[in-house]
């Protein structure tokens, strides 16, 4: 536990990912159902970066969007308002012969297994190696052996008829995977199987994601397979309303969590707070913040250290894990001091904005704060 | 691909009892066809039977006779003109009667029966049986005839494998015995045939003129061997200039048939059932092809989802039509088959499944079932894998 309470450094790695490592980038992304007067906005100036390999848990109540996200992310859909790029490409205007090949690196999961009832597991299987082009010999093993590490061994050439529900939904599975994807859409993929098999699942995504770099997106209320996640992203009304890297949230959260004013929010406000932070590099000298401007961000250090001059006249020096900048935002006033980068630094902030609704939305915090101002003063 | 998973068969196959019913559907549909192309053919090639039986390479005909039943004839002294021609082995005559013949049996109606009137010496029928020949002796007897065996059943004589002859009746009020039988078959102009000689032929039909034999409705000739078949019908066709029209067997049966499809309905008819008999095949084809893809349309959804494009679906619901055109055909050619046979006995009609037209009746199904793949295709193309989320 404690050596990842300040892993800092990968905290700050994993910030920004370079654009080759995108998967998935939404940029202001609105779509509409219906034409004319029947026409019904369903989402609404979505934004959102996935990186390749990254689990990516898609939560939400029916009707808020996500599956309507997630169409448009599979090719199913058209884009017709904003940009959308998966796997390196456009979709906005896309053609649709690379919608088509497209589509081959994309693994599809269905709620419903939609095995064909003629075909075995087996040949159900095939119907994605064919259509890759992966010569029969070659595809055979790899076949038999997803099966087999999806607990379908014995039951190689059975048809769909004979087989369970989950025995069914893996067989579906494995032909979602088998052509290993750069991108795995799966909606309730583990629904219908119990813990065991379920879990099975989502150790095999989380190996495809580790091994193959393949990102992976889950449309889910099945809170069982949660810890896998690397990114929960919960959509209502059609707007992205969190999305959350889960690693760098509880990291962050810790963070924060050793700060006083911090400790006494609830898990959830101060995870919400973790969501909010953004961050920022700045160069060896240069000023962070100047005396006498009105101030903008509250800032946590990641790393480096930082140099507190009032007047020109140093009075304090900070390094990683410290804060400063709040004194100003909550009382409206400019700045008191100047902060500048004594070494190259890194600094986690959250925006004035940010910081005031959360600051309304505890009264706890805003006291603690409070205290925190008073007794430094 | 030769190890590609067989999915538009497996897929047919895959519910026997459905398979069942959709190749009982086609089979139908192959049935409803055969049967109106059937009796299209039956008429047409009943009406030209006895033109085909006729041991000749070339007719000569009165230019204005436009079908065999328009009995209008030319002198028999035009024979003698062609015969001397070079190249002619020999000339025939062929006397016929029908709209003035009458053959009744006692107790019985007088009914029309077209005659046949030939020199014995020089058979001018193919005779493949060597019936006439065996019976030409008998044939020599004042009035005598041998009776068509496919003649219909109301003029009242015993025509079966085992019945007794002679058999006595009346033909044109004077007595005739019919020493045997013949076969030939009748069409929708004639319900029976009698063969005899040109002797007997002249004292039953007095009326045709002063000399009953002066008139011939065809003459058959014969060309001598190694000679060019068509130098000779160019060299009779000079020599006789307009008096008597002179043409191939093959040109006269193509006339022949031309005359009664294109003044009778009777092609207009059945092209209409078997046009019928093609749409009942587009539905029940329809139907089967849009109901497997409706109730796979998840599946083939996912195949799109996949990145499978039209190409493979169009393939796919075309193999599967024709799959289903083919497994349809089979027990509709049987079933047609036996419905032939069936007929043939009833009508006296010739139902003749040869191949050229089998493998018409194979087009059009195969064309049946790939135009209601096409149909069902849309519904196929229409699958919107968004809807499986």
């Amino acid at each position: 536990m404690n050596q990842n309470q300040f892993d800092l450094a990968a905290l700050i790695a994993a910030w920004e990912p370079a654009r080759e490592q995108l998967s998935i980038q939404v940029e202001h992304l609105n779509h509409y159902y219906g034409d004319g007067e029947m026409r019904k906005q369903v989402l609404f100036d979505n934004c959102l970066k996935i990186r390749q390999g990254e689990i990516v848990i898609m939560t939400g109540p029916s009707g808020s969007g996500k599956t309507t996200l997630l169409t448009l992310i599979g090719t199913l859909r058209s884009v017709q308002e904003g940009s959308l790029q998966v796997i390196g490409s456009e979709l906005n205007g896309v053609s649709a012969g690379t919608t088509t090949e497209l589509r081959k690196k994309i693994g599809f999961i269905f709620q419903a297994h939609n095995l064909f009832e003629s075909l075995t597991a087996f040949q159900n299987v095939s119907m994605s190696t064919e259509l890759q082009g992966i010569a029969s010999d070659l595809a055979r093993p790899r076949i038999e052996a997803t099966l087999r590490r999806l607990g379908l061994g014995q039951r190689v050439h059975y048809k769909p008829k004979s087989l369970s529900g989950g025995q069914k939904q893996r067989v579906a599975i494995a032909r979602g995977i088998i052509h290993e994807p750069r991108l795995i859409l799966a909606d309730e993929p583990t629904a219908a199987l119990d813990a065991e098999s379920g879990r099975e699942v989502v150790t095999i995504f989380q190996e495809l994601a580790r091994e193959q770099n393949c990102t992976i997106l889950i449309v889910t209320h099945d809170n069982r397979i949660l810890d896998v996640a690397d990114r929960i992203i919960n959509m209502v009304d059609g707007r992205i309303h969190s999305n959350v890297l889960v690693k760098r949230n509880a990291t962050l959260c810790q963070i924060l969590n050793g700060f006083p004013i911090f400790r006494d929010l609830t898990p959830q406000a101060i995870s919400q707070v973790a969501d909010k932070i953004d961050m920022r590099r700045y160069p060896i000298g240069s000023e962070i913040i100047r005396q006498g401007e009105m101030g903008q961000e509250f800032f946590v250090i990641g790393s480096g250290e930082v140099d507190i001059e009032v007047d020109g006249v140093q009075v304090n020096r900070l390094s990683q894990g410290a804060f400063f900048g709040e004194v100003s935002l909550v009382k409206q006033q400019p700045r008191n001091a100047t902060v500048r980068a004594r070494t190259d630094v890194v600094c986690f902030l959250l925006s004035k904005d940010e910081f005031q609704s959360v600051l309304d939305s505890s009264t706890t915090f805003e006291e603690e704060l409070r205290k925190a101002i008073f007794s430094r003063q | 691909m030769k190890t590609a998973v067989p999915l538009a068969w497996k897929n047919l196959t895959h519910d026997r009892r459905r398979l069942a019913v959709a190749v009982g559907g086609i089979a139908f549909a192959v049935l409803l066809m055969f049967q109106q192309r059937g009796f299209n053919h039956a008429l047409f090639d009943s009406t030209v039977e006895i033109v085909r039986e006729l041991d000749c390479d070339l007719i000569m005909v009165n230019p204005a006779r436009f079908a065999l039943t328009n009995e209008i004839r030319f002198p028999t002294s035009w024979l003698e003109v062609a015969g001397s021609q070079s190249g002619v082995d020999s000339v025939e005559p062929l006397f016929m009667e029908n709209l003035a013949a009458r053959l009744r049996r006692d107790g019985k109606r007088a009914r029309p029966i077209r005659v046949l009137g030939f020199n014995l010496d020089r058979p001018v029928l193919l005779d493949s049986r060597h019936e006439i020949l065996s019976q030409i002796n008998e044939l020599r007897e004042p009035n005598t005839a041998l009776i068509d065996r496919l003649s219909k059943s109301s003029y009242g004589f015993e025509l079966s494998a085992n019945a007794e002859f002679p058999q006595l009746g009346e033909l044109n009020g004077s007595r005739i015995r019919l020493v045997g039988t013949f076969q030939s078959g009748r069409d929708f102009a004639h319900e029976g045939n009698l063969l005899m000689s040109a002797e007997n032929f002249e004292t039953y039909f007095r009326y045709r003129g002063g000399d009953p034999l002066s008139l011939v409705d065809l003459g058959l000739v014969k060309v001598r061997a190694g000679t060019r078949t068509e130098e000779v019908l160019q060299s009779l066709r000079a020599t006789l200039t307009n008096s008597v029209a002179v043409m191939t067997r093959q040109q006269f049966i193509d006339k022949e048939i031309a005359f009664w499809a294109r003044n009778t309905p009777i092609g207009v008819i059945f092209m209409i059932g078997t046009l019928m008999g093609f749409v009942v095949g587009v539905i029940i084809c329809y139907q089967i092809l849009a109901n497997d893809i409706a109730e796979h349309l998840g599946e083939f959804a996912t195949l799109k989802a996949m990145g499978y494009g039209n190409k493979f679906f169009f393939a796919l619901v075309i193999r599967q039509a024709v799959y289903l055109g083919l497994l349809g055909f089979i027990p509709g050619l049987g079933f047609s088959w036996l419905l032939f046979e069936f007929n043939a006995g009833m009508t006296g009609l010739l139902m003749q499944l040869s191949i050229p037209r089998v493998a018409t009746i194979l087009m059009a199904t195969l064309s049946m079932c790939v135009v209601s793949g096409l149909l069902a295709l849309r519904k196929l193309l229409a699958a919107d894998p968004a809807s499986l989320f």
